[in-house]
């Protein structure tokens, strides 16, 4: 990652290649979760700017329009907030107490990114509930949450197991299985008023 | 000849036969859009959460926006400002192994680059370090008044720029070569300060490196 030497007060080699750099990086692991393959390249530059543009997006998504300014959504945006970061560390101090040998970070970065199959599961359940409800809407809306469900969970456990001992992977990833499934139950019983 | 003229002098009388770089070098402040902008995005997020309530009614919207403005200060300061203003640099670096590497770097002062200026270093390290004061005391002011929801936003607040401080710290720090001689050099310059300059001279201290720089 070293830089070129810059020249003094040109905006070009300061500002827009680090940036440039940045947001092809998170484009790249964006990728990867979609098409989740073994990889060790994904694991080895981390950042924490995909998992919160998604979980900002997820947030947004699970606001709840009311004419109460009150209660304008505070709470439960705040909540999501909280749940993803708060589970994500958990999860991470969980594996690296199991012995894992991945950093804390890393571990981070994954289940930050593995979200995204979520987020697509709320984008599209958004919009399946502007159609007028009833049983086929919510067999719609559980079917898609399964879908992207799994998809999270191969995707996270694609990276992280390989971190693990062979006789702790379980004890590794069930935790990451609660995280998704609280997340996919909030995506699930999201009902706008 | 003027060449023997010039080897005696600093770098104004070197003729490089470039205006701008003569000017840049005499310049206070040499960067600043980035010193406007090591500033700004901190600055607005403070206001932006201090005038949330008459702003606009909309948690969700202050806080989008606080975040937003937060995560620009961060990555702002980390990947630009710091390398322009003072020169100093840190990364997180993974090996072939797994192992994870945390590298903070001091640029080396040598005549083909230009050091920090110190208008410049001031409003950096100012900038640094009182804007994660502010936002620790945004953390009990909203724990005492129990506005309990805008907690994680200032907790995020505190985490992303004490992120900044603490690497930057470390970097000019470890460009000190050792955190002992830095400590030791301390030392002496304030306990030592009234002593006769010959004591000064006298490896007093045990245990410690005593340096001339």
């Amino acid at each position: 990652m070293a830089e070129a030497v810059e020249s003094p007060g040109d905006p070009e080699t300061t500002t827009s290649r680090p940036l440039m750099r940045d947001l092809k990086a998170v484009g790249k692991k964006f990728m990867h979760v979609l098409y989740p393959r073994k990889s060790n390249t994904l694991l080895r530059d981390w950042d924490l700017w995909g998992p919160l543009i998604l979980c900002v997006t997820l947030a947004l998504m699970l606001q709840r329009g009311s004419v109460d300014s009150e209660k304008d959504g505070g709470p439960q945006f705040a909540e999501v907030f909280v749940i993803v970061w708060f589970g994500a560390v958990t999860i991470t101090l969980n594996s690296k107490l199991l012995g894992g040998n991945i950093s804390f970070f890393q571990s981070l970065c994954v289940l930050g990114y593995c979200i995204l199959p979520l987020t697509m599961a709320m984008l599209v359940c958004r919009l399946v509930l502007l159609a007028e409800p009833g049983p086929i809407n919510f067999m719609v809306r559980l079917f898609v949450v399964i879908i992207m469900f799994a998809w999270s969970i191969v995707a996270s456990t694609a990276f992280l197991a390989d971190s693990q001992p062979p006789n702790r992977k379980a004890l590794a990833v069930y935790p990451v299985f609660l995280f998704y499934f609280v997340i996919s139950w909030m995506i699930l019983t999201f009902t706008p008023q | 000849m003027k060449q023997a003229l010039v080897d005696d002098t600093e770098d104004v009388s070197l003729d490089f036969g470039n205006e701008e770089e003569l000017a840049f070098r005499k310049a206070k402040i040499r960067h600043p859009v980035a010193t406007f902008f090591h500033l700004f995005f901190r600055v607005s997020a403070i206001i932006t959460y201090v005038g949330c309530d008459w702003f606009s009614k909309s948690f969700v919207g202050c806080f989008v926006i606080v975040l937003l403005l937060l995560s620009f200060d961060f990555w702002s300061v980390k990947n630009v400002t710091g390398r322009l203003m003072v020169g100093l640099r840190w990364w997180n670096q993974i090996d072939e192994d797994g192992k994870s590497h945390w590298i903070f770097e001091a640029r080396k002062v040598s005549p083909d680059t230009v050091a920090a200026t110190e208008a410049e270093a001031r409003v950096f390290w100012l900038g640094l370090i009182v804007c994660p004061m502010i936002w620790i005391v945004f953390f009990f002011s909203s724990l005492f008044s129990l506005k309990l929801k805008w907690l994680a936003l200032v907790i995020a607040g505190i985490s992303l720029q004490a992120a900044n401080l603490y690497g930057y710290v470390l970097c000019k720090v470890g460009g000190e070569s050792d955190i002992s001689k830095v400590t030791a050099s301390f030392l002496s310059r304030t306990v030592f300060q009234t002593a006769c300059p010959s004591d000064f001279q006298k490896p007093g201290l045990e245990g410690l490196e005593i340096h001339k720089h």
